[in-house]
């Protein structure tokens, strides 16, 4: 967050920035707060938790399909054939939250750009990557998603480029509506009238002012890049030799009706998550709209 | 009606780049067709391969190959199945149905409930029903639609069995038309169920949003000084209004149901399109591949279209080239 | 304080020491501090003081249309045909609203529902307070339309708000809230948003329909000229409480409260100019109207009044005078 709230520091001269005052209504939303704490607790727990738990995820431990608390030292019980669902746990957290972080910055980045222009050019530009951006708006994202990584064989990058390849086209569309807003204010004139080049206007000028709605929808990509990821796992597209919570879920799904530890807490995990992530989001968008606070 | 002409055209244009886009992006991939035909007859042999070639048309410049296939696609032929050696047409026609019925019965649930939850808590901006639907969107959102479809099949297969958990119709059925519409919907419950529980609390946070908007415009206030009943200010001036922009997000699902009705189908073997789109990607299929593309695309499209005229008839601001006045 | 109808007869409307509150993060705050008026059928009663004064309110609770939460009625009557208002049940209330007090409102643009036809609009008011069928309500509905002098009304009925000008949706407007011959029609500012020439067609209307139905007006308006235009009696709104009150003719050429100066200093006249030859300044009144919850014990016009004295900080002056009234410590003396 602090990267965040120093920015105005960067950019004095603009109107005034908006993350000061959004960073102290985000400390006073409870919701928002509790989110960051659990997202900061998830990414604690996958990157130090084998620390305190060091056990193989795949290794044979125990039993198949054993309670949790049926067998020492395995809390969460075993999968079907005899794993440590709590190793899979801290073990496949990393690939989700690092695929998940990848597509929606893949995502943002392509978004950002094709918005950019498009609302800054307008005319012929804008009328061509707009008919673009509803093209990729007629497939359904996880069938596209599905092809993509199954065509260029499953790998943690192909994955998080082609989340960010099926997902890109509601950034676009919500900073082309920025862009077209703040282009027509008097400062961008300004900037023209001194004579700042095309790519000055759009990287200095009009970007920093159209942030807080990007990064309020970068955040939740964040967590929809994460329910790909899980859905394609649990489809068994996503790379087969990386453990992951979509994967343990996937894997495990025949024999729910013998078990059901072995789906349910892989999938606590993603919804802990994905949670976590929007309600951070959500605490974003309240804290830069405070207006839009009473809806 | 030449609104009506353009966006079918639009329509129809935007079909014909997803089959150029697709057939391309499907040819150029790393991965020899043949060879994958091949695989499924078991031999692999350079003479068969090449056999196969000229017998699929595969040897064939891409440009020609896609040519080929559009014009075959205008006839309505989408080509023959590698894998299950039957027409695309009909592998599809077949599991089109169930598919269309799961989406369309999710959406209806999710905007008829949701929108009523929304309509009834933008009454009270901060009572009890407004809370539940801030958490339930957030709840229903996080929560992945595979793995809620799975906690219902634990709870209504072995403790609550009021529900069937698997597929579209009981095994040994026999019975009347009415008797099998009533099975069908027995099974579709939790496939529904689960699929517009995600959907449900999107439109109930929307709708009341929108509703609270509304309920604060002045010619609310107008139909309240003309001695309109409560119920039909809130029902008929204020909700005529606020269903635009739900109509305009409803548009907006039908992908991102088809993408869940996909998961859900794999969770409850609901007999859709998603399993075929599953094999079809597994097996390398290419022809039923791109038949499956082609019809999601043309379902997104025709919902887009009929959405399109829905907020045409809602909205009579709405000038022949679809912006407000 | 009580409030007193020209010639001594039974009034329409009486209201009598209304007060308003609404709930806010700073505790309640008082919206309406015991306002008295009454209105007699066929008269007008101008209502003037800047935005925030109050008129609207007052006009909301004759309604019976306070957005509650947050305001409620905290006290008070109105007295309407033997009732009082103030008490009704909603369902009362609502067959009340629009058959015997109908309301224009100040935006034309946005008063009219976007999605239904305007005929249609007002075709509702009339099914909603008299036994007709639809059929005789559209053609009703088309009557009403050619009364307020829209031209063909038969086709302009079908037409969608969008599709007319300002002035006709006040027309529309107008012609809803005369649907059911109310005793009373309240109009809202109601050419505020308007250009001045369908200003004056808009008034010139509301006189011809006052005449033709009997209906007493209540005018709410920040604008003097429109109250020495259309107004017999005025009653003058500062922060929440009636200041003065009177005869038009009396308040507009003798005005006793210094706000009402104050409003009246500001009505631009024409071939008056300064000896310079420039137009003359428009006066205005310094400073704004106080927040409602920073309002003492004195009277709330005090620190924007050239003739304040110790006692208006510290004590609330009542409105005194039976014909023409003021609520002044200074000029009581001359009320009547």
């Amino acid at each position: 967050m602090s990267a965040v709230t120093e920015r105005p520091a960067a950019a004095p001269a603009r109107p005034v920035s908006p993350f000061g005052e959004a960073w102290r209504m985000f400390r006073s939303n409870r919701p928002a707060l509790f989110g960051l704490v659990l997202l900061g607790a998830i990414v604690a727990a996958v990157g130090y938790g084998t620390l305190f738990h060091p056990a193989d995820p795949y290794e044979i431990v125990w039993a198949p399909l054993a309670a949790p608390g049926e067998a020492e030292g395995v809390p969460l019980g075993t999968d079907y054939i005899g794993r440590d669902i709590l190793a899979g746990l801290l073990k496949g957290g990393g690939p989700t939250l690092a695929v998940g972080a990848a597509a929606a910055l893949i995502t943002v980045a392509i978004g950002i750009t094709v918005g950019a222009l498009a609302g800054f050019f307008g005319g012929w530009i804008d009328n061509l990557l707009m008919r673009l951006t509803e093209f990729f708006q007629v497939l359904p994202a996880l069938l596209f998603a599905m092809v993509l990584v199954t065509l260029f064989s499953p790998s943690l990058t192909t994955i998080a480029v082609a989340i960010g390849v099926v997902s890109w086209p509601q950034t676009a569309r919500l900073t082309r509506a920025e862009f077209l807003r703040i282009r027509e204010l008097e400062y961008v004139t300004a900037a023209r009238a001194v004579g700042a080049r095309n790519g000055r206007i759009i990287g200095r000028v009009i970007l920093p002012n159209a942030l807080p709605p990007l990064i309020v929808s970068a955040t939740l990509t964040v967590g929809v890049a994460i329910l790909f990821e899980a859905g394609l796992s649990f489809l068994g597209l996503g790379d087969p030799n990386t453990m992951s919570w979509g994967l343990m879920i996937g894997a495990n799904r025949a024999y729910i009706l013998e078990a059901w530890w072995p789906v349910t807490f892989p999938g606590l995990a993603i919804f802990l998550t994905v949670l976590a992530v929007s309600l951070v989001g959500d605490g974003l968008n309240d804290a830069f709209n405070p207006k839009l606070r009473q809806r | 009606m030449l609104f009506v002409l353009k966006r079918l055209l639009f329509g129809l244009a935007l079909l014909v780049g997803v089959v150029v886009l697709n057939f391309l992006l499907i040819r150029l991939a790393p991965g020899d067709a043949a060879a994958v035909i091949a695989g499924e007859m078991g031999g692999a042999s350079e003479e068969i391969l090449a056999r196969i070639r000229s017998e699929y048309g595969l040897d064939k410049p891409i440009l020609v190959q896609l040519g080929i296939y559009l014009a075959d696609v205008l006839r309505g032929d989408l080509g023959q199945s590698y894998y299950f050696n039957q027409p695309v047409t009909a592998l599809i026609a077949a599991r089109i149905g169930p598919t269309i019925l799961l989406v369309l019965t999710a959406q209806l649930f999710a905007i008829g409930l949701g929108v009523f939850m929304g309509v009834l808590a933008a009454r009270r901006p901060q009572g009890w029903l407004s809370a539940t639907v801030a958490v339930l969107s957030t709840v229903g959102y996080a929560a992945p639609v595979f793995w809620t479809g799975i906690m219902l099949t634990i709870l209504f297969a072995s403790m609550l069995p009021l529900f069937p958990v698997e597929g579209m119709v009981s095994a040994r059925f026999d019975g009347n038309a009415f008797d099998y519409a009533l099975d069908v919907a027995h099974h579709l419950v939790l496939p529904a169920l689960t699929l517009g529980i995600i959907f449900l609390a999107q439109y109930a946070r929307l709708s009341r949003a929108a509703m609270i908007e509304v309920l604060g415009a002045d010619y609310v206030r107008t139909a309240r000084a003309k001695g309109v009943r409560e119920r039909s200010v809130v029902f008929k001036h204020a909700l005529r209004n606020a269903v635009l922009p739900i109509l305009t997000v409803a548009g907006l699902q039908f992908g991102n149901l088809i993408s869940g009705a996909l998961l859900v189908e794999t969770v409850f073997n609901w007999p859709g399109m998603g399993r075929l789109a599953f094999e079809s990607i597994l097996r390398r299929d290419y022809p039923l591949l791109l038949g499956v593309l082609f019809f999601s695309a043309l379902m997104v499209i025709v919902a887009n279209l009929l959405t399109d005229l829905s907020y045409r008839l809602a909205d009579p601001r709405i000038d022949q080239e679809g912006r407000r006045a | 304080m009580s409030a007193v109808s020209p010639d001594g007869a039974t009034p329409l409307l009486q209201v009598e020491d209304l007060h308003v509150a609404f709930d806010t993060r700073q505790g309640a705050v008082t919206a309406l501090d015991g306002v008295s008026f009454s209105l007699a059928a066929g008269e007008t009663l101008g209502i003037v003081g800047e935005s925030g004064c109050g008129k609207s309110i007052t006009a909301l609770a004759l309604m019976g249309l306070i957005p509650a939460p947050p305001g409620r009625l905290t006290g008070g009557r109105i007295d309407f045909a033997g009732r009082d208002i103030a008490r009704l049940a909603e369902s009362e209330l609502r067959r009340l609203r629009g058959r015997d007090i109908a309301m224009i409102f100040q935006e034309p643009m946005t008063s009219l529902n976007p999605v239904f036809p305007v005929g249609a609009q007002i075709a509702e008011a009339i099914l909603l307070h008299r036994e007709i069928d639809r059929q005789a309500a559209r053609r009703e509905a088309v009557a009403l339309l050619r009364t307020v002098g829209i031209p063909d009304a038969e086709r302009r009925a079908t037409a969608y708000p969008h599709e007319l000008s300002g002035g006709m949706r006040q027309r529309v407007m107008i012609a809803m809230a005369i649907s059911c011959r109310p005793k009373v029609l309240i109009a809202d500012e109601p050419t505020t948003a308007l250009d001045v020439t369908v200003q004056a067609q808009i008034f010139e209307l509301m006189r011809r329909i006052q005449d033709e139905f009997g209906v007493a007006l209540m005018l709410i308006t920040h604008d003097m000229g429109a109250i020495a235009e259309m107004a017999d009696r005025v009653a003058v709104m500062y922060a929440g409480r009636i200041v003065e009150q009177g005869l038009a003719d009396d308040v507009l050429d003798r005005p006793l409260h210094p706000y009402t100066r104050g409003l009246i200093d500001c009505i631009p006249v024409l071939g008056k100019a300064a000896p310079d030859g420039r137009p003359p300044a428009l006066s205005e009144i310094p400073g704004v109207v106080p927040p409602l919850h920073l309002i003492g014990d004195g009277c709330a016009f005090a620190d924007r009044c050239s003739l304040a004295e110790p006692r208006c900080r510290r004590e609330r002056p009542p409105l005194t005078g039976r014909r023409h009234g003021v609520a002044c410590h200074v000029t009581a003396a001359q009320a009547t």
